[in-house]
């Protein structure tokens, strides 16, 4: 039996929702090409989290575009911003897809995957433990991209998304952080995030 | 052995092509409903179509490059990353649409768009510009302008611009990069400013 979740209304405005659908997309898309490229299970579950993020969001946004409507002229200006949605919608999809290909063990050709590899910077999930020097630290004050070179893109709170994090961002423990950013700097924020790596290397 | 290396080559290459195609126009495609420009949404419509013969073209060298039952999968998982850029491209074509069906963009759909700091522009090289028969690695551009060309259209062709793509009168650029820059691209493509030596 197929479980999903339950859509009931509710109140939020239209731009922050449909912010999010555009954001959310985007950043699959990048999940989803890492995931496929670079053999990522972690990455490629992430993408089929967010495919069911943007799927409430669209519902939510058509109901609120119908409450929003008064007359035939809201109507025509809602529906254009209806169709971005589910054109968003669609592109998470088929980020889901591309994640799929991964999680169904079908593999993408080892050549046609090293070719990209060289071109693709590498994208990364790591969740961080109590234990790692990372929690109460603001991004600003890591400086993570002068560090080790990564940029956090994205970080996973409790269920929710926060795309393109600010400097004040503070990190808190089980957040779950997207990085990108080279092989080994990766490789280091995992460290430091599970708390294998106590110190920044010199 | 050759060929084979050949075949990966040109099976890579087109798979890079779909998917920047795709990218892109994922790009032209909010920045057409950003700027209710119809001109934008067609070149979307257009690269659509283009997205759709490279499919075809990457769904052919797959097909014939003649693997072995147990690499299938391997094959089967290039097939797919095609599929997804094509639906991807159909989907920029369908936000594009918003602007061709002459609906006028919801004030939400600025706001959320231009929440992005960077901006898409395009640009017509006038017969009097001093970009004409210049490379782009010589113009410079990211430097003058702060603007860097995703594509280029020369007549019913698009270019992916290279370090030594040489500019010609009639090029249509497509360029991203910041709102300021966009009017000094505008200027030096009209022929209005100079290029600086």
């Amino acid at each position: 039996m197929v479980r999903l979740e339950k859509i009931e209304y509710k109140p939020r405005p239209v731009r922050d929702l449909l912010t999010e659908i555009k954001d959310l997309s985007e950043l699959m898309i990048d999940l989803a090409y890492s995931a496929a490229l670079f053999h990522s299970y972690e990455l490629a579950e992430e993408v089929l989290e967010l495919e069911k993020r943007v799927d409430t969001l669209t519902y939510i946004l058509g109901m609120s575009a119908m409450l929003a409507a008064r007359d035939a002229e809201d109507a025509e200006a809602l529906i254009g911003v209806y169709a971005v949605a589910t054109a968003a919608d669609k592109i998470s999809d088929a980020a889901a897809d591309i994640a799929t290909i991964v999680l169904q063990k079908i593999g993408i050709h080892p050549i046609v995957r090293e070719a990209f590899q060289k071109v693709e910077e590498r994208l990364a999930r790591a969740k961080v433990y109590f234990s790692s020097i990372l929690v109460g630290h603001r991004l600003g004050e890591l400086e993570l991209a002068a560090k080790i070179g990564v940029d956090i893109i994205a970080i996973r709170r409790k269920g929710e998304w926060i795309i393109n994090p600010e400097e004040d961002e503070t990190i808190d423990k089980e957040d779950v952080l997207i990085a990108r950013g080279a092989p080994l700097g990766v490789e280091e924020l995992k460290g430091l995030a599970e708390g294998t790596i106590q110190k920044f290397e010199d | 052995m050759a060929s084979t290396k050949k075949l990966f080559k040109n099976i890579t290459n087109r798979l890079v092509e779909l998917k920047d195609t795709s990218e892109l126009m994922m790009d032209l495609a909010y920045s057409s409903v950003l700027l209710n420009s119809r001109e934008l949404a067609e070149e979307v419509q257009e690269l659509e179509e283009r997205v759709d013969s490279l499919h075809t073209e990457f769904e052919l060298l797959v097909l014939s490059s003649g693997f072995k039952p147990e690499e299938s999968k391997d094959f089967l998982g290039l097939i797919r990353l095609g599929v997804v850029a094509e639906r991807i491209a159909d989907a920029a074509a369908e936000i594009s649409e918003v602007v061709l069906r002459g609906l006028k963009p919801h004030p939400v759909l600025k706001l959320v768009i231009e929440e992005a700091e960077e901006t898409v522009t395009r640009v017509q090289v006038a017969k009097k510009s001093s970009l004409i028969g210049k490379k782009l690695r010589d113009i410079q551009l990211p430097e003058e302008t702060g603007m860097w060309v995703l594509v280029i259209r020369r007549g019913k062709k698009w270019l992916r611009p290279q370090p030594n793509t040489v500019i010609k009168a009639g090029d249509v650029l497509i360029a991203s990069g910041y709102t300021e820059g966009e009017e000094d691209l505008m200027k030096l493509a009209s022929g209005e400013t100079v290029l600086s030596e």
